[in-house]
């Protein structure tokens, strides 16, 4: 999978597409960003609901190939610039963590 | 200049998660019998507890900090402190406005108990404060500093509820200093001045993890001044 596939779930919304054809390897769902660090893998798609600058900076450290916001959270402006610099993508879900990981998860 | 032991970070039975028989006054006793010259309270997302404790302290002869811990939408608690009675209410209140509309089950939280100047119990408030509020980690340090008041990322360095634990990582804003649970040399290196507070939720708990800071005089006034001064060197150790 790739980022760009995401565009075709209908429970999912673009906010920013670093690269369409960056790889989707793993999924990884949490809010704690140390967390996060400790144990995503690169490459993977971060189902959070932290919608903060912090979690691009994190999702940068560590490869990950998209943010999706859960919850119908909307990423705050600076997180898209910051996602823009970075050039990470950034999506949000009507779904919460799990079900928009089962969206993903046939995809992989 | 002289050293004063100050002691930011105390809750009340106003904070659902504190006991019950910690009123503000028994707060400002305790921490004056502990040898606290500059003492904040801080419940949870509201300050209406701070009025009895302002009279407290005065009683006590104990320096009032007038605070609020707040919790940020990422889940991160900031503490925000003020020298004014009247300023700390009123962000208080824009705290509280910044809450989801739940009410607090007593039963499974506890209850938040308010305190009038005269020691009388007047109230269990019913607005639910053990919420995160709608206001951004950035939103609150900025809207603290504007204020005039201090803005201090609690507990950084605790497993829930953290900057750190929560953001990962500190963002670079202005803070006017740091609290931390271990103080450490990395703390140190990270160009706030570091201190511990702590923490009260229980009567034996006031008092026992306060620090001492080198002050002009022993006033809220000089002490929001040196830390909100970032050009001064403030010297902080643990008590």
């Amino acid at each position: 999978m790739t980022v760009k596939d995401l565009t075709h779930i209908s429970a999912l919304t673009a906010h920013h597409i670093a690269d369409g054809e960056q790889p989707i390897k793993d999924i990884y769902c949490g809010d704690l960003l140390s967390d996060v660090m400790a144990n995503a893998l690169e490459e993977s798609a971060l189902c959070t609901i932290q919608g903060h600058k912090n979690t691009v900076a994190v999702a940068s450290l560590l490869g990950l190939s998209v943010i999706i916001l859960c919850n119908n959270r909307i990423p705050p402006a600076d997180m898209v610039e910051a996602a823009a610099s970075e050039e990470i993508s950034i999506f949000s879900s009507s779904l919460n963590h799990y079900k928009t990981a089962l969206e993903l998860t046939p995809l992989l | 200049m002289p050293w004063y032991r100050i002691d930011l970070h105390n809750h009340s039975c106003l904070s659902p998660c504190a006991e019950d028989d910690l009123t503000p006054f028994l707060l400002a006793i305790q921490a004056k019998e502990k040898g606290i010259d500059i003492l904040a309270l801080t419940d949870h997302n509201s300050g209406r507890n701070l009025p009895a404790f302002g009279e407290a302290c005065a009683i006590s002869g104990v320096v009032p900090i007038f605070g609020i811990e707040v919790t940020t939408i990422e889940e991160v608690h900031i503490l925000v402190l003020f020298e004014e009675l009247n300023q700390a209410l009123a962000f208080g209140l824009w705290v509280e406005e910044h809450l989801p509309p739940y009410s607090n089950n007593p039963k499974l939280f506890g209850h938040q108990l308010i305190y009038d100047e005269e020691g009388n119990q007047t109230e269990d408030l019913t607005k639910m404060l053990a919420l995160a509020t709608m206001l951004s980690f950035e939103e609150v340090v900025f809207k603290a500093l504007e204020e005039g008041a201090l803005a201090i990322p609690a507990h950084i360095d605790r497993g829930s509820n953290s900057v750190l634990s929560n953001l990962g990582f500190l963002p670079e804003l202005p803070y006017s200093a740091v609290e931390v649970v271990r103080p450490n040399k990395n703390f140190e290196e990270l160009g706030y001045p570091v201190f511990t507070g702590s923490d009260a939720h229980r009567f034996e708990e006031v008092g026992t993890r306060g620090c001492d800071i080198e002050l002009s005089e022993c006033s809220a006034q000089a002490l929001i001044a040196a830390l909100s001064d970032r050009r001064s060197l403030v010297q902080i150790r643990r008590g």
